[in-house]
């Protein structure tokens, strides 16, 4: 490639829409805040002209007559990978910006808007850019690669790590900052290890970790990254992991944009969540009112006794905890235990022995 | 399948789903709602299904997995139709039989069927049977027809018929004036007038409004809400879809707990469906009326229920209640004008609009209308889901419905209205059941729970557990309700110890008092009623614990102990509370059994073991004595036999 012509058609921004006065409006927008902008009235003209131009962030407008903008989305994604595309439409449902957030959009802008938040949304969407374009020549660049090399210096692994969080985080921080990032998220790795008892090697903590971050972002897509859905994100987290992970919670406070403690706030209010690793199986024993006329304190003093655990406590090798719950709603078996999705009327002390010990016998979890 | 464009689509689907349904001469319909789940129901239909395949009957009999029948005691039941044979407690074993001599003969199997003990005989038809034969079902009625994941049972009977006629034939004020011209009184607790909540959000400023569901349904001991919604998910929707047009509202939700995973699913089935066939969405059934529904898990906190902590959660903050000086029907949900409505007061909807009014005030009292499902629990033969119209009195429900109290125990109280509500004892069950007569007895109508406690349950026990659940459930945000709790709680506790103190009664009184009239939302305010009315009916036996030490009921572990009387035991010892006891406390002594009373939990494990033939453990007043948690230690060596 001749670096000539490559200078002269490189643009920042390519504005694909059908509306002519919104797209004058974008480009003077964009101009006046630095960055070459270039219109194209249709999908398959801006098409061809991403394919020329290699910008940094494509805006798309879902309905557009001919070829749409999921259309477009999912052929830039393949086209072009390295572009960073972002929706704007008129007609925003939450439904479409899932979907659209779902093939590649990296962000959903409803009609009409302010300046500044088109600027800002553009400004986030070139640094990503930028990390991808970086990423992929990184990974060009080690094609040949031979088998991981051992971590030689301090922050070797950590640099390593880099190109996938950095799309992760999409914020379009500097190096410095990433690796304050990273620094943090080792320190987090090791509580976490130590918080489930776990000796692990520095690398396989971390790589654990980001794992789970990827897990949650997953999750956290599944909700267009909708801060009102903080509760069923975490609900989402809970399930998957069966407790809430102080490395998952800082990251989907971050992920949302919102506080800490907004986040802890919640993490602590509600009886479904725990903050405390739990086992795979759960014994919940119902205190309902019906279930304790018949004796749910009973049962539960027995539970008690043959786990050795108290209500909330897990046993050390994460195989059951043991819980107490307000109603499970099936008050004709009273007084009943719940253990996992199955619902046990009054068992009795060989009952109980041949679950527990049932439990036992299955393999530690393994993480992989 | 197309969008239905109009009510005339409606219509031909409708036909079509009856004629699919009468295609086959039987079906035998399984309840899989979350009780007979539990006796091992999916297990049972699946095994019906084999057995159909098995013997090439397909053609002549189906089978229908539906919600909940309410009778959970006796399940996994079993109604095969169109007899209306009606099988209780089915194992899969019973399958092939029942196949063979029920459903391609003419039989009836004798052992499945209810026996009735106070005739001694055995009732093949599910109407006549006594738990349904009192009642008057209209909400649950159609729980026992349809597959609750099936849009097309339920148009089968007569499903989204309200919507069309609303939508073509009835402006949204004609609606409205219909639900207000019922008197349906919200179903919730407070009995708050339906029609006048809808209107206030109807005439509240602001836009878009909002409709909501409320299944948080916290009452521990009441289920109604959850069986309607797994059951029938359909009609809450159509309720609410209704409610929606009435109001102008463009956005539902349905707020549903986290421990009703079952519910959750069918509801959010339920949704899948209606926006398939354009009962949800833009234009319903063509109309200009556009409308969708979302739905929200809790995630397990009682005061969510309350319905501006509820609209706290929807937004996505902690679930706490938030001053409501204005109203949240017409500032809720993002501070527009909003209505929430239990499960069961949406459920009422469709049926008031499509019958009339006319139709709902014939049913109940003067204050009250309608028919009420309570969830008959605790202490009584036949546990389940009751619907009753309004103003039936208690001893109907307990007694009639409920066949009275097991292993021929004498009747105490019954509680209703939940964590708010109170203890009625004997002398009222000839109360009848409204919102206003209950109210008067000091009790409340609440959720509809109902649980009855027979002799050997405690009330000072009974009350500390309602208080303990509070305060355990309190957000904390106001001091009364929060420190007032906790107050109750250290004073029932000494009291239920055997550490009562004089005075200790009239100090909860006090309490109580400022707690009813300072505490923030209604959760403070009613809090202290379980306490006042056990209190009011039976102080004696607070008394008892206070000044004799003693619990009358024989129900508070720290004041009984349990003991094997010798001369009653076996020869030689059978052993079986030896092996039911979890902490090995029960130990042979010179070939007797013997209870260590120093690692006893008093779990009563023995105690429900000795074979009544025996009956030699029993429960005695004992003084208070030192509670010792199991130390997993070697026996006394003494001891050893």
């Amino acid at each position: 490639m001749k670096n000539t012509t490559e200078e002269r058609t490189q643009l920042d921004v390519v504005v694909i829409d059908d509306e002519e006065l919104f797209t004058e409006g974008c480009r003077q927008t964009l101009e006046m805040g630095g960055y070459r902008a270039a219109v194209a009235r249709d999908g398959p003209r801006g098409l061809d002209l991403v394919k020329a131009a290699h910008p940094s962030v494509v805006l798309v407008d879902l309905k557009m007559p001919g070829m749409d903008g999921m259309e477009v989305l999912t052929r830039l994604s393949e086209s072009a990978p390295d572009t960073v595309p972002i929706v704007v439409t008129g007609h925003g449902t939450v439904d479409s910006a899932v979907q659209s957030m779902k093939i590649g959009a990296f962000d959903f802008l409803s009609k009409p808007f302010e300046p500044e938040k088109l600027l800002e949304s553009v400004r986030r969407g070139v640094s990503l850019s930028g990390l991808r374009k970086a990423k992929e020549k990184e990974t060009a660049a080690a094609a040949p690669a031979k088998p991981e090399p051992a971590p030689q210096d301090k922050n070797d692994l950590l640099l390593r790590s880099l190109g996938v969080l950095g799309e992760a985080y999409s914020l379009g921080v500097g190096k410095k900052e990433l690796l304050q990032e990273l620094a943090y998220l080792e320190s987090e790795a090791k509580y976490h290890a130590e918080s489930l008892g776990q000796v692990k090697r520095r690398e396989r903590a971390i790589l654990d970790i980001r794992h789970d971050l990827l897990e949650a972002d997953a999750i956290m897509d599944k909700y267009g990254f909708e801060k009102g859905a903080l509760i069923q994100i975490l609900l989402d987290v809970q399930e998957k992991f069966y407790w809430l992970p102080r490395h998952i919670l800082y990251w989907v406070a971050a992920r949302l944009n919102v506080p800490a403690r907004e986040v802890y706030t919640i993490a602590n209010f509600y009886e479904a969540f725990s903050l405390e690793p739990r086992g795979r199986h759960t014994l919940r024993v119902c205190t309902g009112a019906a279930c304790h006329v018949r004796g749910s304190s009973e049962l539960l003093s027995r539970l008690e006794a043959t786990l050795n655990l108290k209500p909330g406590e897990t046993d050390p090798d994460q195989h059951y905890t043991l819980k107490t719950v307000h109603c499970l709603g099936c008050c004709a078996l009273a007084p009943v235990v719940q253990i996992d999705d199955k619902y046990y009327r009054d068992p009795g002390r060989k009952k109980l022995e041949q679950i527990v010990n049932s439990f036992k016998k299955e393999e530690t979890v393994c993480r992989d | 399948m197309p969008r239905l464009k109009t009510p005339a689509d409606l219509e031909s689907v409708r036909l079509e789903a009856r004629y699919e349904r009468q295609r086959k001469p039987a079906c035998i319909t399984v309840c899989t709602g979350t009780g007979c789940c539990a006796y091992g129901a999916e297990a049972l239909a699946g095994a019906f299904e084999n057995e159909i395949e098995a013997r090439g009957v397909g053609h002549l009999v189906g089978v229908r997995r539906t919600g909940c029948h309410g009778f959970c005691e006796r399940g996994p039941l079993v109604v095969i139709q169109p007899k209306d044979i009606c099988y209780i407690h089915a194992q899969a074993k019973d399958v092939p039989e029942i196949i063979e001599k029920t459903v391609l003969g003419n039989d009836v199997i004798e052992r499945l069927l209810y026996l009735d003990e106070n005739t001694g005989k055995r009732i093949s038809s599910a109407a006549e049977i006594p738990f349904y034969k009192h009642q008057n079902r209209i909400l649950l009625a159609n729980n026992v027809l349809i597959d609750a994941n099936s849009i097309l049972d339920y148009f089968a009977v007569g499903g989204y018929s309200a919507l069309a006629k609303a939508l073509t034939r009835m402006t949204p004020e004609a609606v409205l004036a219909e639900v207000k011209e019922s008197n349906l009184r919200g179903r919730g607790g407070a009995g708050f007038p339906t029609g006048r909540k809808w209107e206030s959000t109807r005439n509240a400023p602001g836009s878009p409004k909002y409709v909501i569901v409320n299944c948080d349904e916290g009452d521990p001991g009441a289920y109604m809400d959850r069986s309607l919604l797994e059951g029938n998910p359909h009609s809450v929707l159509e309720g609410l879809i209704l409610g929606a047009y009435a109001i102008g509202a463009s956005k539902g939700y349905i707020y549903v707990r986290q421990e009703y995973p079952l519910a959750h699913r069918h509801a959010q089935r339920a949704i899948e469906q209606a926006r398939e066939y354009g009962l949800l969405g833009e234009n319903i059934l063509g109309s200009r009326f556009s409308f969708d529904v979302a739905i929200h898990r809790g995630a397990g906190a009682f005061v969510s229920g309350e319905s501006s902590a509820l609209m706290n959660a929807i937004e996505g903050h902690v679930g706490e209640p938030r001053p409501k000086y204005i109203h949240t029907s017409e500032k809720g949900l993002w501070g527009k004008p909003t209505t929430l409505n239990n499960v069961e007061t949406w459920a009422n909807v469709p049926f008031i609009v499509n019958r009339g009014s006319q139709w709902f005030r014939t049913l109940g009292t003067e204050g009250s209308k309608g028919t009420k499902i309570f969830s008959l629990v605790g202490k009584v033969r036949n546990s389940g889901l009751v619907e009753v119209p309004m103003g039936i009195t208690l001893r109907d429900i307990v007694f009639k419905i409920g066949g009275g109290l097991p292993d021929g125990k004498k009747f105490k109280a019954v509680q209703t209205g939940g964590p708010s509500g109170g203890v009625l004892p004997e002398s009222m069950l000839d109360l009848p059941v409204d919102f206003d007569e209950l109210d008067k007895a000091g009790s409340m109508m609440g959720s509809g729970g109902m649980i009855v406690m027979d002799e050997d349950t405690c009330m000072v026990d009974t009350a500390r557990y309602y208080i303990k659940f509070l305060a355990h459930e309190s957000c904390g945000k106001c001091v009364p309700c929060r420190e007032g709790l906790r107050q109750l709680l250290a004073i029932l506790d000494r009291i239920a110890a055997g550490d009562g103190r004089e005075g200790d009664i009239e100090l909860i009184e006090e309490l109580s008092h400022v707690m009813e009239v300072a505490s923030l939302c209604a959760l403070g305010r009613t809090a202290p009623f379980p306490v006042r009315s056990a209190i009011r009916h039976f102080r004696a036996e607070f008394e008892a614990h206070i000044r004799e030490k003693r619990c009358p009921a024989g129900a508070c572990t720290a004041l009984i102990q349990y003991e094997i009387d010798h001369d009653k035991c076996s020869h030689p010892p059978c052993g079986a509370c030896s092996r039911a006891c979890a902490v090995d406390a029960i130990q042979k002594v010179d070939g007797a059994f013997v209870i260590m009373q120093d690692r006893c939990i008093k779990c009563g494990a023995c105690y429900t073991a000795c074979p009544t033939r025996f009956s030699a453990v029993r429960k005695i007043q004992a003084a208070p004595v030192e509670w010792h948690s199991p130390v997993p230690s070697s026996p006394n060596p003494e001891l050893r036999a």
